[in-house]
């Protein structure tokens, strides 16, 4: 009997090994924590290096693709027609045709209403003077360098063929004889 | 973080070890990345060359009698049909005569005239003159247009006459260029 005095003095109920610590605080999610739940690690790490190599990746190719001239001013005025057989633009002194109005880089260089109400092909005198002081000035400015001669015209679709003959025809006598008009690029597929 | 070790950094020595400060460094890029992305041209702006038939100064080298050149007159005053005209001078050598079929395209109200286009093609291909890249000049077109007509249908004839395309050596770069360079007609 001894045997059994023992065992009751060292009586105690088996139970499950496991974690005991924190098991007493009575918020739910702490003792979730503490045993552990089985679910995932919730700290991740994040690859740093494939990361910025993304971001080298990107930056090389906005840098590729960087123009420091910035964007070419468009009126909103002005409807462009569209073209597939086109040139990339180039820089050179902009005139534009909005409505009834003729610009040269943004300062009113005439009418367009002279030209209709005569109906018939006329030199643009205002524009003539202003294109013609832009070629003195270049060639001022540029000593000894060949005068590309080339003006850029933005036209609205809507402009009859009269005023642009007439535009084209009076840059041409101020000595830009290679006219280019603006136009948006067309795709191949369109 | 990211670590440079080299060893050292015992007996009294300054450490070796270093820390690169990737932190700030993804903060720069993404930096640099906003800027330009700030500042990108995403411009679909293009321009289509005309000439105007501008006599140059006179040269010492030039000779007496210049040989007139073939030059595709076209003609688009009619409602119906384009005309084709190759001229030698004066003298009319050939005239074609294409329908005017206009195809829109987006909703713009743009227009094309593929038709046209795919003419002028197998007429420069027939008639052309100046094919080689190393040529440096270009065969002549002559828009012949109303006065009354709008500038996207004149744009969309000039965009079929530049439909044939040629190459052109301009120093050491080739490139596909337009075969024709376009004039418009006085009258």
């Amino acid at each position: 009997m001894s045997g059994s005095k023992a065992l009751s003095r060292f009586h105690q109920p088996i139970s499950v090994p496991g974690r005991r610590l924190i098991h007493n605080v009575p918020l739910k999610f702490v003792v979730k924590k503490a045993v552990g739940g089985g679910s995932r690690a919730v700290n991740q790490e994040i690859p740093l290096i494939p990361f910025i190599d993304f971001l080298l990746c990107i930056v090389c190719f906005l840098l590729a693709s960087f123009s420091a001239s910035g964007e070419l001013p468009v009126d909103k005025n002005v409807h462009l027609p569209k073209a597939e057989n086109v040139l990339d633009m180039t820089e050179a002194p902009m005139v534009a045709i909005t409505g009834t109005q003729i610009l040269v880089d943004g300062t009113a260089a005439g009418s367009t209403r002279t030209i209709e109400d005569a109906n018939r092909m006329q030199r643009i005198d205002e524009l003539f003077t202003i294109l013609k002081n832009k070629r003195e000035l270049w060639k001022q400015v540029n000593p000894g360098k060949e005068f590309p001669g080339v003006a850029v015209l933005q036209v609205d679709k809507r402009v009859t063929a009269l005023v642009v003959k007439s535009v084209f025809q009076t840059a041409a006598m101020s000595g830009y004889p290679s006219i280019s008009f603006m136009v948006g690029r067309l795709g191949k597929n369109e | 973080m990211a670590g440079i070790d080299v060893g050292g950094g015992h007996g009294g020595k300054r450490a070796l070890n270093m820390d690169i400060p990737l932190i700030p460094f993804i903060d720069f890029l993404l930096c640099l990345v906003a800027f330009l992305l700030v500042t990108a041209v995403w411009s679909q702006m293009a321009r289509i060359n005309a000439d105007a038939k501008v006599p140059g100064p006179p040269r010492p080298d030039e000779p007496d009698e210049i040989k007139p050149e073939k030059e595709l007159h076209v003609e688009m005053r009619g409602e119906r049909k384009f005309q084709l005209v190759w001229k030698e001078g004066a003298t009319v050598i050939n005239t074609i005569d294409v329908e005017r079929k206009a195809v829109n395209v987006g909703n713009e109200g743009d227009v094309t005239f593929p038709a046209l286009a795919e003419k002028v093609v197998s007429e420069w291909k027939n008639n052309g003159n100046h094919r080689a890249s190393n040529d440096k000049k270009f065969d002549r077109a002559v828009l012949h247009t109303d006065n009354s007509t709008p500038f996207s249908d004149v744009i969309a004839v000039i965009d079929a006459v530049y439909a044939p395309q040629r190459e052109f050596t301009l120093g050491v770069k080739t490139d596909k260029v337009p075969a024709f360079n376009l004039t418009f007609a006085v009258n």
